[in-house]
């Protein structure tokens, strides 16, 4: 194996001191001059008529400039107001309780607040539909207007599947479908020892990034010329929707992606294109900041899903036939991961005999976007639940069964795309030798408690997209890396390290800048797993080609072959003489000096991945059941981890842990919680409940290293598997301790007590 | 709404601000005194992302209005560092890799230093319990919870 110098390294966050220090300038930061303050009217109803909206008192409010109702909002064709992003402000029909009506813009925050109070809008309403199952059925009201041209751009960005969603021809609620078999299955259960089959529900819930939405824009009248200072993480996505939105080029739309508060699939593109069309509409700088409520409301959570699943497994611990029907609640507008909903549910085992059907389904309420490995919490819960269930009938190991089915390189997923190089079943041999997994004995009472110990597993294909980095010598010798990477997981670190390696440099000498959009190389969003797996390998080729014009210099002056040259600290040196170098310093000046013989080094790498590499993680807990009041305690937690790679371990270790974290939340915790009239009944953070310090153990974490095909060094993407498999191991747990099988997450402490026949 | 002037000593410099009394002292002091390394995660004193260090007690200033901590001495946490060396809690945060997305991060560090000012050895109970009014998304806390512990040994050694 290769050893290197930088890459491999636990380095420490290069813009570690400006978030200690409180100097790190995120969107809610800025602060322009004449600026007004944004507040959004939200509709009241999930499905209505607008009959009127009267802004006169509103309007008369001291301190209010402007009140804007869609009548003054760009007109859009009809077809695309299937896009939710298209939705400005709402017209005619509001279709989630939520959803932007009008704004105000003001003097000050609070301003706008009580001008919001004032505007009187009158509804028709129309039928609410909030459950999936009874949308799908025939004859069910429609939930919208039929869908037509569904934009998937922002989804295929978090996981690229080559399989394309069947839209349903006539009107209907299920805005997509996928259909996905192999074998026989009727041949596959008859030939099963056991055969299990249960209906698994998760809750819609939230990313939970603690920064909220923000926005300020600023547009300047003569150049035409709209910037956005936002928190996202793809800023060339939001230029993209902006510009084709509001008719600006690309060249016009100028996108500083700031410091991201979290993400975590959440920050993408939503009202970016209304707060340029206000900045755009009164000429003076715009600022919107969500309220929590807000982004609990309006933005864009994670779907609820119901799975139906069937499966079949012999004594000996082979699977036989898998059956499922994967239904996720898109709420208003399209943009549910049903496909590879329905390529994990049967992707991480082999299944002879499988028939899966997925559906992405229209209700009135918020519609979902992203989470961290969008919609593969959901059906993994009903999968791992599975297989832990089957093994206990057939008296199993529970580990080796998972081991004994683990799909690896060239075994087929759903959709017949073949695996590349993987690594679930070193991360279950990892996760064997855990102190966790490893000390778990019988199921126990302790002080009056139940204790039990789970496993799951999880694993997410990620994402492809084109990058490009610039890698660049100043004069003074020090090294400027240009990437249109937001940063939000420590990847600029990891760039400097590639490009430290790459150069033959130290770290301290490279200074990483994500540029904004009409200055930095194009990058794909920070998002599928993807932004070290595509734009690493972009910076990797840009300090390959920089290295190679240094070296083309250096070997004239130092009258070498290039061949002949290697680099090592801050200098470049002709192999077996020691006496013969050329500083990098020497290097900068002679490259861009007056009367410089050379031309400035400037490497360029462009990259299209065509491959993804897909990312495996298996987690194990222990924990205790309060079998009087259902409350669960977490007591221990390990994560195993394929990273391919892990160029920067403290970095992985971090996604392992706060991932881990996000999917304890969800398997205990979060839930959004409608009416029945599609009103969210939890929209703060009191009542949606994160984990806190005292609710989560120390998690343990061990970096397994299956290099991937394609990716810098062998690294693959380590964002999104992190979230997986909680909620199913904390499920395990749970029968572990109690045998009680909760089958509907999260595992309220009510939902514990039901299952265990005491409610 | 009649304006009024409060004043406070805010990392040991006098600051003074004329506002409409229903301002929050997390507004005042993010934009008025243009201080906006404490953060609005929620609005409602859940996150602790807003966390300031009030006449030696950790407040959420979302909740406090301006006019109830008129001449508090205030520590934010522009205030932490010395003559242009890292408080040890802030040290210890960067090199344990407990900052993430950084948004938490201001108010997680005043918490971790009012406990540490309090009690100078705490158990990792005590440093969860001390925390446990901020809410961090990105870290799954069990590196901030090292670093506050790592902060405390260096204080002792």
């Amino acid at each position: 194996m290769a050893t290197f110098t930088t890459v491999g390294k636990p380095i420490t966050r290069v813009e570690g001191t400006h978030k200690v220090t409180g100097d790190s300038v995120y969107a809610a930061d800025v602060q322009l001059p004449g600026m007004l303050h944004c507040r959004l009217l939200r509709s009241t109803h999930a499905h209505a008529r607008i009959t009127r909206i009267d802004t006169s008192k509103a309007q008369a409010l001291e301190g209010v400039e402007r009140v804007v109702t869609a009548t003054e909002m760009p007109k859009v064709e009809a077809r695309r107001l299937s896009n939710r992003g298209y939705n400005l402000l709402a017209d005619d029909e509001v279709v989630f309780a939520g959803q932007p009506i009008a704004a105000v813009l003001a003097e000050d925050a609070s301003v706008a607040e009580e001008a919001i109070e004032l505007i009187e809008v009158e509804y028709e309403p129309l039928p609410v539909v909030l459950d999936p199952i009874a949308a799908m059925a025939e004859g069910s009201p429609l939930a919208r207007k039929p869908v037509s041209d569904i934009d998937r751009s922002e989804a295929r960005g978090h996981v690229t599947v080559n399989v394309e969603e069947k839209e349903s021809g006539k009107p209907s609620n299920v805005a997509s479908q996928a259909r996905f078999s192999r074998g026989d299955i009727e041949q596959g259960f008859a030939e099963a020892d056991v055969v299990v089959e249960r209906t698994w529900r998760s809750a819609m819930m939230h990313q939970g990034y603690i920064e909220p939405h923000a926005t300020v824009a600023d547009y300047d009248a003569a150049s035409g010329e709209l910037t956005l200072w936002t928190a996202t993480q793809g800023q060339f996505f939001v230029r993209d929707q902006v510009s084709s939105i509001l008719q600006i080029p690309e060249t016009k739309v100028r996108v500083v992606g700031l410091e991201l508060g979290g993400g975590f699939g959440g920050k993408i593109s939503l009202v970016q294109p209304l707060i340029g069309a206000l900045a755009r509409l009164v000429g003076r700088p715009v600022k919107h900041v969500f309220s929590r409520a807000d982004d609990l409301i309006g933005a864009t959570p994670s779907p609820q899903c119901v799975v139906e699943l069937k499966t079949g497994m012999r004594k000996d611990g082979s699977l036989t036939a898998i059956q499922s029907k994967v239904v996720y609640d898109s709420g208003a507008f399209p943009g549910a991961p049903a496909v590879v909903g329905g390529i994990l549910i049967g992707g991480y085992y082999n299944f002879p005999n499988l028939e899966i059907e997925a559906f992405e389904v229209l209700t009135n309420k918020v519609s979902v976007g992203a989470i961290r490995a969008p919609g593969a919490h959901n059906v993994t819960f009903a999968i791992e639940s599975h297989m832990d269930m089957m093994a206990r009938q057939l008296g199993l190991d529970p580990l080796d069964v998972r081991m004994k089915n683990a799909v690896g390189k060239g075994d087929e997923m759903p959709s017949k795309q073949k695996y590349p190089s993987i690594g679930m079943k070193e991360c279950l041999a990892a996760i064997a030798q855990s102190d966790v997994w490893r000390s778990r004995g019988e199921p126990r009472e302790v002080d009056g408690k139940r204790r039990g110990t789970g496993l799951a597993i999880g694993g997410w294909p990620g994402g492809l997209q084109p990058a490009s980095a610039y890698v660049e010598l100043n004069g003074d010798g020090t090294i400027k890396v240009v990437v249109g990477a937001n940063d939000i997981t420590g990847t600029n670190t990891s760039f400097a390290q590639i490009a430290a390696e790459e150069l033959g440099v130290p770290l301290e000498m490279i200074s990483v800048t994500t540029g904004d959009t009409k200055t930095a190389p194009f990058a794909g969003m920070s998002a599928g797993s993807k932004t070290l797996f595509t734009v690493g390998r972009a910076v990797k080729a840009a300090a390959e080609d920089a290295r190679q014009q240094l070296f083309a210099i250096a070997a004239e002056r130092l009258e070498a072959n290039p061949d002949d040259l290697a680099s090592a600290g801050g200098a470049i040196r002709v192999k077996g003489s020691p006496d013969k170098s050329i500083p990098f310093r020497r290097l900068g000046g002679i490259t861009t000096g007056f009367g410089a013989l050379h031309p400035p080094v400037v490497g360029r790498g462009a990259i299209t991945a065509r491959q993804q590499a897909p990312g495996f993680t298996a987690q194990a807990c222990e924990l205790e059941v309060d079998t009087d009041t259902g409350e669960v305690t977490l007591l221990r937690w390990a994560t195993a981890q394929d990273a391919g790679l892990a160029i920067n371990p403290l970095s992985v270790e971090g996604q392992m842990q706060g991932g881990s974290t996000q999917g304890i939340g969800i398997g205990l915790w979060e839930e959004m919680l409608y009416d029945d009239q599609g009103r969210l009944l939890n929209p703060g953070l009191l009542d949606y409940r994160m984990p806190t310090a005292l609710d989560v153990p120390n998690i343990e974490t061990q970096i397994v290293e299956v290099p991937s095909e394609d990716g810098p060094y062998g690294a693959r993407g380590v964002g999104e598997p992190s979230i997986i498999p909680g909620l199913a191991a904390i499920a395990n747990a749970i029968e572990d301790a109690t045998g009680a099988r909760v089958t509907e997450a999260p595992l309220t402490p009510e939902r514990i007590l039901r299952a265990m026949g005491k409610l | 709404m009649e304006k009024l002037v409060v004043r406070y000593t805010i990392n040991g410099r006098p600051h003074e601000a004329y506002i409409p009394p229903n301002r929050t002292l997390l507004e005042v002091v993010r934009d008025e005194l243009r201080l906006t390394g404490a953060k609005e995660g929620c609005g409602t004193g859940d996150c602790g992302a807003c966390s300031m260090i009030v006449n030696g007690r950790l407040v959420t200033s979302c909740l406090m209005l301006a006019p109830q901590a008129d001449g508090a001495e205030i520590t934010t946490i522009e205030g932490l560092a010395q003559d242009g060396q890292l408080h040890p809690v802030q040290q210890a945060f960067i090199e344990k890799g407990a900052v993430q997305c950084g948004f938490c991060i201001p108010g997680m560090i005043l918490a971790g230093k009012a406990l540490l000012d309090r009690n100078p050895q705490p158990s990792e109970h005590d440093i969860r319990d001390a925390i446990s009014g901020n809410l961090c998304r990105c870290t799954g806390y069990t590196k901030i919870v090292e670093a506050i512990s790592a902060a405390a040994a260096s204080n002792g050694a």
